[in-house]
């Protein structure tokens, strides 16, 4: 009976899933190689063609890369200043990083426009110590962009680097220090090596976040600093290009899977 | 083993960098002027009661509240099943199933609430909140399955075993034995799930349109035209809200765990 019970237990959901996403994503998916119904790579070519698409994936790729970057050294140096910490003040720090993840992705980016903009906290500051003669203009720049994702992400970086490190054996790093290994040595050959995977998942989930964000360039970079997804959404409301939609949603999608699995290969590797 | 004062200047200079916009969005939300501005001045909350008077919020907070309870409820309803079977029959192709349930995770939402706008609404004409729902739905399912699999995995399977030895039904046993242990965590999921689905933009995108739109959706286009410091009210309603809800859930389950 089990041999039945099973497939048909998960027949609901996979179904569902397979006529109200994989089926319709696939379809649109489709879009970016055909022409007129047959194959063609002239909506891929098209995109790379285009000076200004090409600007865009550039963009949105070192953009995530440098909030990645940036998110695994300041996530590094968190994480470890949590794990340092007693176990009760360990909870609350993790509990006040869980919470900024679980407000309205919008009411958290416009606290930017709040801190960048024109007469916004920063600009308060850079006019009144006499830094700038008149107020800078830090909002619809790639900078306020970069702040707004590393703030959205960071958490998820601290997160996983926390769990990594709490699970290194208690002993390990003061048997480095005991056996004469300086606080850089104990780091690079010891907790790093250790804690790889922690970085990789964080990474991975960084990485993706920043790819896919929506909210956080339309609101800080609009249309002066688009990334795919914005530019996507420009695609389709200003020009209804659904081959340029197509491609944008390939490349997304095509990076995501990427990431997706190189991050099981190297959190697997280990555990299996 | 970093230095005292070292941890103490990472952790308070990460936590301000965290956490400071808020604070600085409350303050902004009481500012008695026409446009945005820090630090306040003439401190009111005209635009806290503005934020109320709003048409369109209430209609679009309504439909958020709907989509949040409802697709998370469906997608318990497909995904707990699905969890179920996954853990205790290891069914064929169970590898497949599971990368399936995970599939809407992995894919980005703009491009499925675009997908469904094109091959699913205009084709089908259906209406663009049965849209939402399905979309919002199938976003849902993976997260139900991850949580709900978490608990089950730390359920010994003997016990329903057992009941099932000592006479009870398939059914019942299920109902009566692994159910009620599995519950905080079919609770954490439901919270997970409601929280994902209020605050999700993407896949709305090209779902919502005028007259049909959801609280996040509303926000971002009132915000193109609206510089007033009532998006900065909304904005600090919406944390307050949503830290409520995360400690609450906290206090009942210790919900940090399932995140």
């Amino acid at each position: 009976m089990n041999k039945l019970l099973g497939p048909a237990l998960t027949l609901p959901a996979v179904t569902f899933i397979a006529v109200g996403f994989v089926l319709p994503v696939l379809i649109l998916l489709s879009e970016a190689v055909t022409v007129n119904g047959a194959f063609s790579l002239s909506p891929l070519i098209g995109f790379f063609r285009d000076p200004g698409s090409v600007e865009v994936f550039w963009r949105t790729i070192r953009l995530s890369g440098l909030v990645t970057l940036t998110s695994a050294v300041v996530g590094y140096a968190t994480a470890l200043a949590i794990v340092d910490s007693s176990p009760s003040a360990r909870g609350r720090l993790i509990g006040t990083l869980i919470l900024p993840l679980m407000v309205s992705p919008v009411a958290r980016t416009y606290a930017w426009v709040v801190v960048l903009g024109r007469t916004g906290l920063v600009n308060l500051v850079v006019v009144g110590l006499g830094l700038s003669p008149e107020p800078l203009r830090l909002l619809f720049t790639e900078t306020a962009v970069f702040i707004g994702l590393v703030q959205l992400l960071l958490p998820l970086m601290v997160l996983s680097l926390v769990s990594a490190l709490e699970n290194i054996p208690a002993d390990v790093v003061p048997a480095a220090r005991v056996l004469g290994a300086g606080w850089f040595t104990t780091f690079f050959k010891v907790t790093l090596p250790l804690t790889r995977e922690g970085l990789v998942i964080g990474g991975t989930l960084v990485f993706t976040g920043a790819l896919t964000a929506y909210i956080t360039p339309a609101i800080l970079g609009g249309s002066k600093v688009l990334m795919l997804e914005t530019l996507l959404y420009q695609r389709i409301r200003v020009t209804n290009d659904i081959a340029a939609a197509g491609v944008i949603a390939i490349i997304l999608v095509v990076l995501s899977i990427t990431a997706n699995v190189l991050l099981k290969r190297v959190a697997g590797g280990r555990s299996q | 083993m970093m230095p005292r004062w070292l941890r103490w200047a990472i952790l308070a200079l990460v936590m301000i960098f965290l956490i400071g916009p808020f604070f600085v969005i409350a303050a902004a939300a009481l500012h008695g002027g026409e446009t945005l501005a820090f630090p306040p001045k003439d401190l009111t909350l005209k635009w806290v009661w503005k934020v109320f008077e709003v048409e369109s919020f209430r209609a679009s907070f309504g439909l958020s509240i709907l989509l949040a309870i409802g697709g998370t409820a469906l997608a318990l309803v497909l995904g707990v099943p699905a969890a179920y079977a996954l853990d205790r029959f290891r069914p064929k192709g169970s590898e497949a199933i599971r990368l399936m349930v995970t599939a809407p995770i992995i894919v980005p939402g703009i491009i499925v609430g675009l997908a469904l706008l094109r091959y699913l609404v205009i084709p089908v004409d259906l209406p663009m909140i049965a849209a939402l729902f399905v979309a919002h739905t199938a976003l849902l399912i993976p997260y139900a399955v991850r949580v709900v699999s978490a608990s089950l995995a730390n359920l010994r399977v003997d016990i329903e075993e057992a009941a099932v030895l000592l006479g009870c039904s398939r059914i019942g046993a299920f109902v009566r034995v692994t159910l009620p242990n599995i519950k905080s965590g079919i609770f954490a999921a439901f919270i997970l799930g409601f929280v994902t689905s209020f605050n999700q933009v993407p896949i709305s995108l090209f779902l919502a349109g005028p007259g049909v739109s959801t609280l996040p959706i509303d926000m971002l286009w009132f915000m193109e035209f609206t510089y007033d410091p009532s998006v900065a009210a909304l904005s600090a309603l919406l944390a307050l809200m949503s830290m409520a809800v995360v400690l609450v859930a906290e206090r009942l389950l210790g919900f940090s765990r399932y995140v």
